[in-house]
């Protein structure tokens, strides 16, 4: 199958806030069947590009497009009704509700009962807050959750609520996963696990993005790899090249060896 | 990226960490209150009855405070409004096309809940200190446009409401009871609302309208949702009063009933089980009875308990942890 089609991509995106060039006119493709990493320095721009994708920002410039067709129209809760989706570098979860429920929001999108069932015991409402919980609970226990349904996040640890928030994002079968630093404030057990759950994620029409800071796991699940630097793609590749290209070592990897 | 309305929530005893599972849990307090009221006519005096069924129509329009306050983290100091459309909706079927509040409840709560919507729309980017103040807008145009509108309201004068519910069922019987059911009513359909999935979004939405977009839940929806909610209690809450009091008059809904349904909402803690709600209502309705023989005292001593049910709320927690550590440590 032909690459662009089966993929989101962005043309010339270009954003700035107050004259602050964030995103320089930036063009990336990221394929289904694929995972691919975004890296680069803090406040590069990764997490702007996301919002970009989501439709969180409107670009001033530029264009994306998703299996081909236009999104830049479409509102973030459009666009997550068509499959795109992502999880918060500052982890977003309600305080209110308890995990499992945190979790069944994100399905809450393929399930349509209107007010009348949400007010009123009836059968339709019952059966799809029930399969909404079937399916959350499936994610937690995929992300060795098990067990803390019932917790209130205040109750968890970081790491655990920025699993919760994996969770949330993939429980609802995406066809576009974004993950902001899913492994920031993971142990190394933890990171472990959460790679192999997302590589066992990948299907060949399922579109993964991963902003990471954790170079390991990046180097290790990714099958190509951008590099943001002030905006602008600097390179892009397999894990081999991009460890192989000179900027890249000066501008980020540099940092760690320093 | 939270709003800032949202430290409504970090007030004393409410949402915050622990707390945040009391908020309307199921208690059997809730069931043993439930029990208890419904016996109570049978054991208290004629005038008792009566205060309480003003008291459950109050509490109703606490919970529709209250729900604004938990699902979209904003105040409102308007609720008279949405309570003098349901209370009028009544009086107006019962006066002119002689409907019991059979009919005239479901129209209340339509209506209200309409009238909730239509107000979102235009206030949806508004929040915090904004959105209360243009609440209040609501509040101080309805005595005028009951006054104006005499034809229909009766003007000053107010309306009579007297159609029975059950013919032959003793009146005071009647009105205490409707409150209480529909009180009741409006209790289980907020637990129902906090586990279905409408509920769980806009919680989301109330903390992190970002990432409840991002999940499909647009925040105008959210906005729109809870008012139309919150908007259709408060007309209930009017119909209740109505049918309780058996008469309506501008003098009800004035801007003032809006303020203290708010203060009725603080003082229960934006608590939206039955227990709570209750607390709110008495507080609106009962303590100025219990002060009524104070004269020139009564606002002074009002203040004071006002002010003594809030610090009462905030020290709970440390008060219970207390009690707890002493038993834990005998
Ligand atoms: N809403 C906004 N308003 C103003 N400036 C913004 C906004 N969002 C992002 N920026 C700016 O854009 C730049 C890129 O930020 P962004 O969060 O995208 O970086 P990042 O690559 O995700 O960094 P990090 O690794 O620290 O998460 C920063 O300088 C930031 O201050
Ligand atoms: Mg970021």
């Amino acid at each position: 199958m032909d690459g662009t089609a089966n993929a989101l991509t962005g043309r010339g995106l270009a954003l700035s806030f107050g004259g602050i060039e964030v995103l320089k006119g930036l063009d990336v493709e990221f394929r289904a069947g694929e995972i691919t990493g975004l890296i680069g320095p803090n406040g590069a721009g990764k997490t702007s590009l996301f919002n970009c994708l989501t439709g969180a920002y409107r670009p001033q410039k530029g264009a994306i497009t998703y299996l081909g067709h236009a999104l830049d129209g479409l509102s973030p809760a459009a666009r997550a009704g068509k499959g795109i989706v992502r999880s918060f570098q500052h982890v977003a979860l309600s305080p209110d509700l308890s995990v499992l429920e945190n979790v069944m929001i994100g399905v809450a999108r393929n399930y349509h009962a209107g007010w009348l069932h949400a007010f009123l015991p009836t059968r339709r409402g019952t059966d799809e807050m029930a399969a909404m919980r079937a399916a959350a609970e499936g994610a937690l226990s995929e992300l060795g959750l098990a067990g803390l349904e019932h917790k209130l996040p205040s109750e968890l640890p970081p790491g655990m609520l920025r699993l919760v928030e994996i969770a949330r994002a993939i429980v609802g079968q995406p066809a576009v996963l974004l993950l902001d630093e899913p492994a920031a404030g993971l142990n190394n057990s933890e990171t472990r696990d959460l790679m192999r759950t997302l590589r066992k994620l990948a299907t060949s029409d399922l579109v993964m993005v991963v902003v990471e800071h954790d170079m390991d796991l990046v180097m290790s699940i990714c099958d190509r790899i951008y590099v943001l630097n002030f905006g602008a793609i600097v390179a892009c590749g397999s894990p081999q090249e991009v460890r192989a290209n000179q900027e890249v070592v000066r501008i980020y990897l540099g940092d760690d060896d320093d | 990226m939270s709003k800032s309305s949202a430290s409504i929530e970090t007030m004393p005893g409410s949402a915050s960490g622990n707390h945040a599972r009391g908020w309307l849990a199921a208690s059997g307090a809730d069931y043993l209150l439930a029990a208890v009221l419904f016996a109570l006519p049978f054991l208290i005096g004629g005038s008792w009855t009566f205060a309480l069924g003003i008291c459950f129509a109050n509490s109703i329009g606490v919970l529709a405070v209250s729900v604004l306050v938990r699902y979209g983290g904003e105040v409102s100091i308007g609720h008279s409004f949405f309570a003098a459309v349901g209370a009028y909706a009544v009086a107006i079927l019962d006066t002119r096309y002689g409907l019991s509040l059979v009919a005239s409840l479901p129209l209340a709560l339509v209506l209200g809940t309409v009238c909730g919507v239509a107000f979102a729309w235009p206030s949806r980017k508004l929040s915090g200190i904004y959105l209360a103040v243009s609440t209040m807008a609501l509040a101080l145009a309805v005595p005028e446009l009951i006054n104006n509108a005499d034809w229909l309201t009766g003007g000053y004068e107010g309306l009579y409401v007297s159609q029975s519910v059950i013919p032959g069922v003793e009146a005071s019987l009647q009105r205490y009871y409707a409150g209480l059911l529909a009180l009741i009513a409006v209790v289980y359909g907020l637990r129902r609302l906090r586990h279905s999935r409408q509920g769980l979004t806009l919680l989301l939405a109330k903390q992190h309208p970002a990432a409840a977009d991002a999940f499909g839940t647009r925040q105008v929806w959210a906005r729109i949702a809870v008012m139309g909610i919150s908007g259709g209690i408060g007309g209930v809450c009017g119909a209740i009063l109505a049918f309780a009091g058996s008469t309506v008059s501008p003098s009800s809904f004035t801007f003032w009933t809006s303020i203290f349904l708010l203060v009725g909402s603080v003082v229960s803690f934006y608590g939206l089980s039955l227990t709570r709600a209750l607390v709110g209502g008495a507080f609106l309705t009962l303590v100025p009875q219990f002060l009524s023989a104070s004269g020139a005292w009564i606002p002074v001593l009002y203040g004071l308990a006002l002010l003594g049910m809030i610090l009462i709320g905030h020290y709970l927690p440390r008060i219970r942890s207390f009690l707890f550590a002493s038993k834990g440590g005998a």
